[in-house]
């Protein structure tokens, strides 16, 4: 790693005004698990890291919403939102996917606002959160605007988020009735995901009434499968109807081959796994 | 040596350096700094074969911060011959002419900070004349792509002379043992079987990463080094200067494992060189991702035949294994042919034909790594030898039994087998999986399946251990020997038995961190040597110590067979709490060197390693994940000088060989390592481990081991791997033959075997 300057503002304010919109050698730093990483390899040389750990604590805090949903403060380490009551109860699914989420030195340095800010599709929170139909606020030198969890990935590591932007918090709604995430790696257990399927469902009687699908780790981006939701729309999820919700997936989302595994492999995955999220979800034997 | 009975060899004590290493207070040398000491930090290359054509320094020189950029032709003005390696000098200091793999030392920037030195690495920029690469075994065979002109053979071994001048070959050696005819075997054969196994490359992950600091002045060069082989450092140092060894030091501290990534000289050269450019002492300390480009284990590739009678014996075997050792040999031809002659298996065949070749490629080279090749060779022997044992409708431990090496016997190299546990190790390994009972293989989409297999290993031979024991005139003692504890616990094993053989509990007696100025010659800490070799040197050293004291006591007048206490001894000879008694020893074991017709030899090692691998799993046939519900290792551990060590030894042994048989692969495109870290290169996780671990010892005699123990450190690998692939296709019928064992591979496996393969993409 080679030498570069570190900021340590106390403020969101401060924070914001010591990065430039022109110069991406300036940026910011959470728990530093990913920067580090790429900057090791060579990949990002910074002159200068913000780092936010010292702005105001209410971006590091957890608060239940009135509407039964969440308000999560971006520089909330991700072993909070393990540990907290509060998520366990409002977002079950959010709590359980943070037991396999890498390891617990990891979970207990990284923070949820750089984790959706690497744009890494490998993530497991992102399609968690796109299923559950969070929505990030971003603060900037104009101002705070709002944006869907799902609009947030243009790319491989690109975001909607100018350079002097900053994740401030996410907003989880009240959670589906039924959800779940199911991950599968594929070079060791506790290896970035070959794959995440998330799954969100409200069911009207035996069928479903309202359906929100989302991959992640196994396409340029993590995102909603539309084909699904709309295979799973007032169906009363018979082993047909999974079937045919995992074969829309797996036509659906685009694939690569990579050092997890060939996009061939990586499409029976989605289609095993679809089924399996959405039993999972509905308390239905695998 | 007949059986005694011992009070403290026998026992398992803490680890003498235990409590300093949890407390963060033991002494690794990736932790020292001296004064006025610069950093080095390496250039490497981007490709994998190719000439240089020039080297521009200016820009990394003209950083402000910078002290000296260093090339290969600069080395050459200190050290004119700057080519390194124990079996061949094949191995620049830094890239001269060519560069032969990607991630070769090519120039080194040297800094007082590192930081510094690390951003100045990458502003160097070379020029290259891309040549044409190989990096498969097989193709290196008779490729275009030549990675040494000419053989350059070290001439310290007389075996290695007749490679020397060698020219446009990749073979750097080849190696071949004929017992019995083999070819009339498989003429007469009923069964004929054959089948091809190969292993990927690998890297040990010492998570105390390779490191060395050089401090030189006119006529001495110090270096501290994480090496498991200080003798040899030194060596090989003083070769390269010109010097006595006595002008050389080389002394470690504790290192933070090895598995054979440290040893020979791997820095130490490089460090030595710029420390004698820069006049200053000079670190050079790895990162965990340059490890990759400095030493790996041997991909292989391994083809395999047995001709089998009509009553379940093998009656021949004809075994070709070919050995991809990378850019540069380290001691790949030593793997080639100690560890190629047990590549028959541990069986009483009576035709053998064996052809192990060490190939050069351009990959990052090979060398010893925990098994020193036996794994790779397990792997093949023992899914082959399940495979004959299905087809033919046998049990595969009764087949294996059937034609199992029993003492008495000769093993493939015509050295008869003494002390080797093989079939107790198999019995013991069915026994403890139930092997027996009825096995319930589950339905559905889960399906259940167990495996077994068994390897051995000879002991490196013939290899030398010296030590000296001292006794202080407070009775207290020090052990002073060049083995290295590398996590292993040899301080402690050989503080027992020091302890034992002067009869002083264990606390009063220290073990020297190996210091070549300090501690007296040993081969290298390597091959699971050191307990036979090392243990017995300290035995004999300190019965040594123990007849001069017997003596000084029959000199002061006491009374034969006393037992005064040991300062009354000292105090009674020299009038005061003063003097000390020194014992000293050399073991050599006795050995036969390989007939180079027959490759055949009477006395090819002094011990045999055993360890078997039972495994159940569970394989999720819509996925290919599969996992191990139980890992049994059953070793041969002759007498353990302390058994909770040595179960350590096991276990460690054990999941070390479940990384490379399931998670662990450096990749490799167009030549460049892809995944050159900890985050992409995958050491398994507390996840991945069996839901159940057994380790079983069988403690029998060695006869001239010494308090009857033998080396116990690799034995845990050996069967792991093909025991996971058995288990595998008693699962779900499917056959790996590649490792790593992946979900991938065993689902496309099964499509396959379905009639509806997976595309490729
Ligand atoms: C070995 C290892 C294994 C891992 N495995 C997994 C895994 O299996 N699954 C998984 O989901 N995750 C995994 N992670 C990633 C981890 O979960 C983190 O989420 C992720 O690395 C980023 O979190 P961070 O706080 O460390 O971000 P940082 O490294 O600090 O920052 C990441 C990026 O976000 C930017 N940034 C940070 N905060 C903000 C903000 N508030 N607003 C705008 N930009 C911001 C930074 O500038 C940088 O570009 C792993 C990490 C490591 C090191």
């Amino acid at each position: 790693m080679t030498p570069f300057e570190l900021a340590q503002p106390a403020s969101l304010a401060e924070a914001i005004a010591l990065l430039d919109p022109n110069d991406t050698a300036i940026r910011p730093i959470a728990g530093g698990t990913a920067l580090m990483l790429m900057m090791k390899m060579g990949l990002y040389e910074p002159q200068k890291l913000i780092s936010l750990r010292g702005i105001e604590p209410r971006y590091s805090e957890v608060a239940a919403t009135a509407d039964g949903g969440l308000r999560i403060g971006a520089v909330t380490p991700l072993r909070q939102l393990e540990m907290l009551p509060v998520v366990a109860e409002r977002a079950p699914v959010i709590a359980h996917t943070m037991r396999r989420l890498s390891n617990v030195r990891v979970r207990n340095v990284a923070r949820l606002g750089g984790h959706l800010a690497h744009g890494d599709p490998h993530l497991d929170l992102p399609p968690v959160l796109i299923a559950l139909g969070a929505t990030l606020a971003i603060a900037g030198p104009n101002g705070e605007r709002t944006i869907a969890v799902e609009d947030l990935f243009q790319g491989y590591l690109e975001t909607a988020l100018a350079p002097d932007e900053l994740i401030v918090e996410v907003n989880v709604p009240a959670a589906a009735a039924h959800t779940a995430y199911l991950k599968h790696t594929t070079r060791s257990a506790d290896d970035w995901p070959a794959l995440g399927i998330a799954v969100a469902l409200d069911m009207q009687g035996d069928s479903v009434s309202g359906a929100r699908v989302a991959i992640g780790a196994a396409t340029d981006t993590p995102r909603r499968l539309t084909s699904v939701e709309a295979a799973l729309q007032g169906e009363a999820l018979s082993d047909a109807a999974i079937n045919r919700a995992g074969e829309a997936a797996a036509a659906e989302a685009e694939v690569h081959s990579d050092a997890r595994g060939s996009a061939a492999y990586k499409r029976e995955l989605i289609r095993v796994f679809t089924g399996r999220t959405i039993r999972q979800a509905t308390g239905r034997e695998a | 040596m007949a059986e005694t009975s011992t009070t403290t060899v026998g026992q398992s004590y803490g680890r003498l350096e235990g409590h300093a290493k949890v407390t963060g207070r033991a002494d690794y040398i990736y932790n020292l700094r001296l004064p006025s000491m610069l950093h080095a930090k390496i250039h490497r290359s981007p490709i994998g074969h190719g000439r240089i054509n020039s080297i521009d320094v200016s820009a990394a020189a003209a950083m402000p911060g910078v002290h000296m950029v260093v090339t290969g032709e600069d080395v050459k003005t200190v050290l004119p011959e700057p080519y390194y390696g124990p079996a061949f000098h094949d191995q620049p200091i830094l890239a001269l002419d060519k560069v032969r793999h990607f991630g070769e030392p090519v120039a080194a920037v040297l800094a007082a900070d590192p930081h510094i030195a690390e951003r100045a690495a990458r502003l160097i920029v070379v020029d290259y004349e891309e040549l044409p690469a190989v990096y498969d075994e097989i193709e290196a065979l008779d490729s275009e792509a030549i990675v040494h002109e000419e053989l350059k053979p070290a001439g310290t071994f007389a075996d290695l002379k007749h490679l020397s001048g060698r020219r446009d070959t990749n073979v750097a050696l080849d190696f071949h043992l004929r017992l019995g005819d083999a070819d009339k075997a498989f003429a007469e054969a009923v069964h004929v079987f054959e089948h091809t196994f190969r292993t990927q490359q690998t890297m040990h992950t010492p998570f105390e990463p390779i490191v060395a600091i050089a401090d030189v002045t006119h006529d001495r060069a110090i270096i501290h080094s994480s090496t498991q082989s200080p003798s040899f450092v030194r060596y090989e140092l003083s070769r390269l200067l010109g010097w006595p060894e006595s002008n050389v030091r080389v002394r470690t501290g504790h290192l933070g494992g090895g598995f054979g990534a440290k040893v020979y000289v791997k820095v130490e050269a490089l460090a030595l060189a710029l420390s004698m450019l820069a006049h200053r002492p000079v670190r050079v300390a790895q990162t965990m991702e340059e490890q990759f480009y400095t030493i790996t284990k041997h991909p292989s590739t391994f083809r395999i035949r047995s001709a089998v009678d009509d009553d379940g014996r093998i009656v021949g075997r004809k075994c070709e294994v070919w050995w991809n050792g990378g850019a540069y040999a380290d001691i790949g031809p030593r793997v080639t042919q100690k560890s190629g002659f047990t590549a028959a298996g541990p069986y009483d065949i009576e035709n053998i034909d064996i052809d192990s070749f060490a190939l050069y490629t351009n990959r990052p080279p090979a060398g010893a790594l925990r098994g020193f090749g036996i794994p790779q060779l397990v792997w093949a022997y023992e899914s082959h030898t399940d495979i004959i044992a299905r087809e033919l409708g046998i049990d595969p431990i009764v087949f294996r039994k059937r034609n199992i090496l029993r003492d008495g016997r000769p093993q493939a190299v015509g050295t008869i087998v003494k002390d080797g546990e093989f079939e107790p190790v198999l019995d013991e390994t069915a026994r403890r999986l139930g092997w027996d009972r009825p096995y319930d293989k589950g339905e559905g989409a889960k399906r259940r399946g167990r495996g077994v297999a068994i390897g051995f290993k000879a002991s490196i031979s013939p290899t030398t251990s010296s030590a000296i024991v001292s006794v202080n005139a407070d009775g207290s003692v020090i052990v002073y020997c060049s083995t290295v504890d590398m996590g292993q616990g040899s301080d402690t094993a050989m503080a027992q038995i020091a302890a034992e053989v002067l009869d002083i509990p264990l606390d009063r007696i220290r073990v020297v961190n190996p210091d070549t100025d300090v501690t007296p010659y040993d081969m290298s800490t390597l091959g699971s040597r050191s307990t036979f070799h090392m243990g017995h040197a300290v035995r004999l050293a300190a019965a040594d110590a123990k007849e001069k004291l017997v003596a000084m006591a029959e000199e002061v007048g006491m009374p034969e067979g006393s037992n005064a206490p040991l300062p009354e001894l000292f105090i009674k000879k020299f009038g005061m709490r003063a003097g000390t008694i020194v014992g000293t020893a050399n073991f050599k074991p006795d050995y036969a060197p390989t007939d180079p017709e027959t490759g055949l030899s009477p006395n090819a090692t002094p011990f045999w390693m055993i360890g078997a691998t039972g495994a159940e799993v569970e394989v999720d046939t819509e996925t290919g994940q599969f996992t191990i519900l139980r890992m049994i290792n059953v070793c041969d551990v002759g007498k353990p000088i302390n058994p909770a060590v040595v179960e350590t030894q096991l276990s460690g042994a054990a999941v070390m060989q479940l990384g490379f048989t399931t998670t662990e692969r450096m990749i490799l495109e167009n030549g460049q390592l892809t995944n050159p870290s900890l985050a992409d290169y995958k050491v398994p996780g507390i996840f991945d481990m069996p839901v159940i671990m057994e380790n079983g010892m069988i403690e029998a005699e060695q006869h001239n081991g010494p308090f009857g123990a033998k080396g116990a450190g690799e034995s845990g690998t050996f069967g792991v791997s093909p025991a996971i692939a058995n288990a595998i296709e008693d699962a779900v019928g499917v056959r790996i033959a590649e490792m790593p064992i992946t979900a991938e591979a065993i689902f496309r496996a099964l499509r396959a075997k379905d009639g509806a393969p997976l595309e490729e993409d």
